[in-house]
């Protein structure tokens, strides 16, 4: 019986349970605007993965990655719950370097 | 140095197993009359992806198929939250489903109205804006 795959399953499920908290919180501290860097973040970690020769390391390294890249497209819709007052709205966010031109982009969203 | 292929495995599988149960669990939840059937039929095929992937001995395959089972299990779970975000108005009720035309009928908050379906503002929104902001998208 091979367990790899089954546990790998096991802790991306964690992987993606946090995904929940950093998205909102994320958003609540720091915005939207930070998606194209929380993006590309998580596409340098799973490029990163092929370089590892460790299973263990390159699948956590990749899950992470893929989670990144998928929580960087939530937060556009996190930030409408915010505004709607289901989550905790924050004035004060931190903004990101370059964010008068990432306002003219189309936050992604899928 | 050789080219190690399981994270990016790994990665296209959470990424994909994210994405495709998002949408599927939207859409049928929303079109589901009774929402029993397809929360089994997740937990059969989760549970089916999980015996997969216990059973082969490739590692690739291990790993895909070991985190798109425990995704799917997860969408079973995530049929009931979705379920409750109707009751809550925080996702759109269907009309033309009667299970949902029940929670329109005994939920003072649930609406078919997609409140999410526009663009952020940057500012706090009153319940008569945030209709008026979806109207006008």
């Amino acid at each position: 019986m091979n367990t790899f795959g089954f546990l790998l399953g096991l802790t991306t499920l964690i992987i993606i349970g946090l995904g929940f908290v950093w998205v909102i919180r994320g958003e609540r501290y720091f915005g939207l605007l930070w998606w194209p860097y929380i993006m590309g973040l998580g596409l340098l970690l799973i490029v990163g993965s092929l370089f590892l020769q460790n299973d263990w390391a390159s699948a956590l390294l990749g899950a992470t990655g893929a989670s990144l890249v998928w929580g960087s497209t939530e937060f556009k819709e996190q930030s409408i719950r915010a505004e709607l007052g289901w989550f905790p709205f924050n004035r004060k966010k931190v903004q990101p370097p370059f964010a008068d031109i990432i306002k003219k982009w189309k936050a992604p969203h899928l | 140095m050789e080219i190690n292929f399981v994270g990016i495995t790994a990665a296209l599988a959470a990424f994909l197993g994210i994405w495709l149960g998002h949408v599927s669990v939207r859409v049928i939840e929303r079109n589901a009359k009774i929402l029993w059937p397809p929360i089994l039929i997740a937990i059969i095929l989760g549970m089916a992806f999980e015996a997969f992937s216990l059973a082969t001995s490739n590692r690739l395959l291990s790993a895909a198929t070991g985190i798109l089972g425990i995704t799917i299990l997860w969408d079973a779970l995530e049929f009931i939250r979705q379920e409750n975000r109707v009751k809550k108005g925080h996702a759109p009720a269907n009309p033309s489903n009667p299970r949902h035309a029940r929670i329109l009928a005994e939920h003072p908050y649930a609406t078919t109205l997609d409140l999410l379906n526009r663009d952020p503002i940057g500012q706090q929104v009153s319940t008569e804006d945030a209709v008026q902001l979806i109207t006008d998208y």
